[in-house]
């Protein structure tokens, strides 16, 4: 069964002890920084990878790729945000910083479908590259212009306990930078991990390729050694979190399932029908459509959405879809890319 | 017997991202310097995961006289009112050489 070939692959297992890691209460700290000076590093590589393929691949299906993430990127929070008002298990504002992970895409997810399609011996187009490019920030924004929406709301509505929205509108001074949406615009775009992997790809696209022969053993040789001390760290913090499952609730939780597999076959649809990708590419793009952010999103959400309880979306993120996504999704969207391309 | 002046010592936990605002305000209200640590510890929403820059606290001290305390105050409150979570505190301290704390930062 393909589930389990996912589950055999060194980099899921290390996520597996990452969590037992954390379960067992074993005294085992990574130090502080280090899944950022890893994510930085497996940001680098598979930018540097993608652009050095990217240069000799197809201009129209590239700008279609990228013309689709941003499709996906944009529409995915919505539907979160709708699904998750219908629950009315949260509120507005919390609904808005969650649905905005779920329309970004997280790196880690994507790297394990490398991994795992790798491992399976299946070939991917590396378009799905630049929509992971393409996809970190428009949620971003989508999220922040619902919230405002959501604050607008309470402010008519009045004092509910949750009017604090209401007083930072009203309130202009100098901790408002982030109400002023070119500065937000701005924050989403020069995100950190954008600019590695934007930068990263045009390196790798411009370079020449002696000079990225010489690159080589450091961007692939040992990238899924890298990649598997990741998964590790992530592993821990991803059990963590699971404490917090009770926090959360059942229904909510269900959506941390419920809006990856959504994505999933969006993504899928997308890849294999609109774009007429490989089954891997497929695979890939379902992934995106899948992944929620853990890294770039949450720290944009707590400045600007500071209304929203970060425990909810952290949980749900890290704690439920990343590992959803890791151990069943990816074969999930496998097996689906498969059927529909018959 | 040392000579010693009476100043206002300032505490602040919070989360690493807020860093950025906390030096605006402190710029605005006239600060003289601050001090800033990497904080790890456990309050009623749990326990940060200590990553940098996603779920990490710092710890800010910043020395002032008294004078200039409101203003910087009322700047927190209205980021705690907005929902950022902030740890407070004011203490009473005694300084060595009070005319340090009466410049400001660029």
């Amino acid at each position: 069964m393909s589930s389990l070939s996912n589950l055999l692959i060194p980099a899921v297992l290390f996520f597996a002890l990452g969590c037992i890691a954390r379960l067992i209460k074993s005294d085992l700290r990574f130090p502080p920084d280090l899944a950022k000076m890893l994510s930085i590093y497996l940001l680098m590589a598979i930018g540097l990878h993608g652009g050095y393929e990217l240069a000799k691949a197809d201009m129209m299906t590239a700008i279609n790729s990228i013309l689709w993430a941003l499709a996906l990127g944009i529409s995915l929070p919505i539907i979160g945000y709708l699904l998750l008002i219908v629950t009315r298990k949260v509120n507005p504002l919390d609904a808005a910083a969650i649905s905005a992970h779920y329309g970004s895409v997280s790196a880690g997810t994507f790297l394990t479908a490398i991994a795992y399609l790798d491992n399976s011996g299946v070939s991917y187009e590396t378009y799905p590259l630049i929509m992971l490019a393409v996809m970190e920030s428009p949620a971003i924004i989508v999220g922040l212009i619902l919230a405002s929406k959501a604050r607008q709301l309470q402010a008519v509505r009045g004092g509910d306990g949750l009017s604090s929205g209401a007083v930072a509108i009203n309130n202009g001074d100098e901790e408002h930078g982030n109400n002023n949406f070119g500065t937000l615009l701005r924050e989403a775009f020069t995100n950190g991990s954008v600019v590695v992997l934007i930068g990263s790809m045009i390196i790798g696209a411009i370079s020449l390729p002696s000079g990225m022969n010489k690159l080589f053993p450091f961007i692939n040789d040992i990238f899924m050694g890298a990649l598997c001390l990741f998964l590790f760290e992530m592993g821990m913090v991803a059990a963590k979190r699971i404490g917090d499952f009770r926090q959360v609730g059942l229904v909510l939780a269900a959506f941390g399932i419920v809006m990856p597999l959504i994505g999933g076959v969006l993504g899928v649809f997308i890849g294999n029908n609109i774009l007429g990708f490989s089954v891997g590419g497929s695979t890939l793009v379902a992934v995106l459509g899948a992944s929620a952010s853990y890294i770039a999103v949450p720290p944009a959400m707590r400045l600007a959405i500071p209304e929203a309880n970060p425990s909810f979306y952290l949980t749900l993120s890290l704690g439920i879809t990343f590992p959803f996504n890791v151990i069943v999704g990816i074969p999930l969207y496998h097996n689906l890319a498969q059927v529909l391309a018959g | 017997m040392v000579n010693l002046f009476p100043e206002k010592l300032l505490t602040i936990i919070t989360i690493d991202l807020m860093e950025e605002k906390l030096v605006q305000s402190f710029k605005k209200y006239g600060v003289s310097g601050y001090t800033i640590l990497r904080a790890r510890g456990e309050g009623s929403s749990g326990q940060p995961s200590d990553m940098s820059g996603f779920d990490a606290n710092i710890l800010v001290k910043v020395i002032l006289p008294e004078e200039r305390l409101d203003g910087l105050l009322g700047s927190l409150e209205r980021k705690i009112r907005k929902g950022y979570h902030m740890t407070v505190f004011i203490a009473d301290v005694q300084v060595m050489t009070p005319e340090k704390f009466d410049k400001t930062l660029r």
